[in-house]
């Protein structure tokens, strides 16, 4: 009563649907808006470099060896995440989508196998090292902040640990739920 | 530019219906969705126009365009849980369950059931396309689609009649 011939031509009797009239000029808007989104993106990783750079004077770090150090580390540490992360996208972006389906699916593959050892290589090493930086400015913090202000920052900075630890290891679990999925499908 | 511009007005016009139809198999058939992954679609091809070289149909070089956009979307949860509207369009069918909506939705049902690569091999053959296109599209040889698509078939009759019982 179903065979698969009658499911095919239900399929093949569905209503065709035409283009839209302003089709065109919406995928142009949408190029648009995706390089808009590219240019906010990198200015707003500049303008970071920038207001970190502007704190590094501000509180004239480069006078004392440990602030240098500790700064240094916790700057270092994200700006290379974040740059890590920016290349990553743009290697996702460069992928050949022309590409016969199992190679660009095997690409897939792999691109998310790089991001397991990001997340499992780079990213603890980042929080580490960032977290060294912090611990090793807290001495400074204490001696030329008020308690109240110290206190302050060193609760707020383990709130913020915590709600990031969070959001990143949800993110982990998002990329490692697709890297099963794309595993599953070579193995059948 | 302008030249180029009309070509990929041609190319969105003569091929919007066919790509929006494979996009509604792998979102359940919800057509916001759809939409929107066509849209995906389409600006992958305008990026990509420059690098077609006609070693290939255009039609074969969108589909494969079609499949791995699709497959891309597995990093994006709106696409793999957005069905709200199959869930009250078979609701409220429940009294005609033969109706064709009512088996289109369930045939939706049942090819999201399959993983990424045979959704998109039975899609294509649903479209009608040759085995030999679907071949060089999911880039396996002639043979494995001809084993795959008979297998899918089956399993895929089954599953759209066991669901209307």
């Amino acid at each position: 009563m179903n065979s698969f011939e009658e499911l095919k031509s239900q399929w093949k009797g569905q209503p065709v649907t035409s283009a839209p009239k302003d089709g065109v000029q919406s995928i142009f808007d949408r190029i648009k808006v995706i390089r808009n989104d590219q240019k906010i993106t990198n200015s707003i990783l500049w303008t970071t470099v920038a207001v970190l750079v502007l704190f590094f004077v501000y509180v004239s770090a480069y006078r004392s060896q440990i602030a240098m150090t500790g700064l240094f580390m916790m700057i270092g540490s994200v700006l290379i995440r974040i740059i890590v992360e920016l290349l990553s996208i743009r290697n996702l972006g460069k992928m050949d989508v022309a590409l016969e389906a199992s190679k660009f699916k095997e690409l897939f593959r792999k691109y998310y196998q790089k991001r397991k050892i990001i997340h499992f290589g780079l990213t603890p090493l980042v929080i580490m090292v960032y977290c060294a930086g912090f611990i090793s400015l807290l001495p400074l913090f204490k001696a030329t902040l008020s308690s109240g202000f110290y206190t302050y920052i060193v609760v707020s900075s383990i709130v913020v640990l915590l709600v990031l630890g969070v959001f990143i290891a949800r993110q982990i679990q998002k990329e490692l739920t697709v890297l099963r999925a794309l595993n599953q499908e070579v193995r059948e | 530019m302008k030249n180029h511009r009309a070509t990929f007005e041609t190319i969105y016009s003569d091929n919007y219906g066919r790509v929006l139809r494979l996009c509604l198999g792998y979102v359940k058939g919800d057509t916001e969705l759809a939409k929107d992954l066509t849209q995906e679609v389409f600006v992958k091809v305008w990026e990509n126009l420059n690098s077609f070289r006609n070693e290939s149909a255009i039609a074969t070089w969108i589909y494969r365009i079609t499949v791995n956009t699709c497959l891309l979307q597995l990093r994006n949860k709106r696409y793999l849980t957005g069905t709200e509207a199959l869930e009250k369009k078979t609701a409220t069918e429940e009294e005609t369950p033969f109706s064709n909506e009512n088996r289109l939705a369930q045939m939706y049902a049942c090819i999201n059931k399959l993983n990424e690569e045979s959704k998109g091999i039975i899609l294509l053959e649903l479209e009608g396309l040759p085995q030999k296109e679907i071949a060089a599209i999911m880039g396996l040889s002639h043979q494995a689609v001809r084993v795959r698509i008979h297998r899918i078939k089956n399993s895929l009759t089954k599953c759209v009649q066991h669901e209307l019982l």
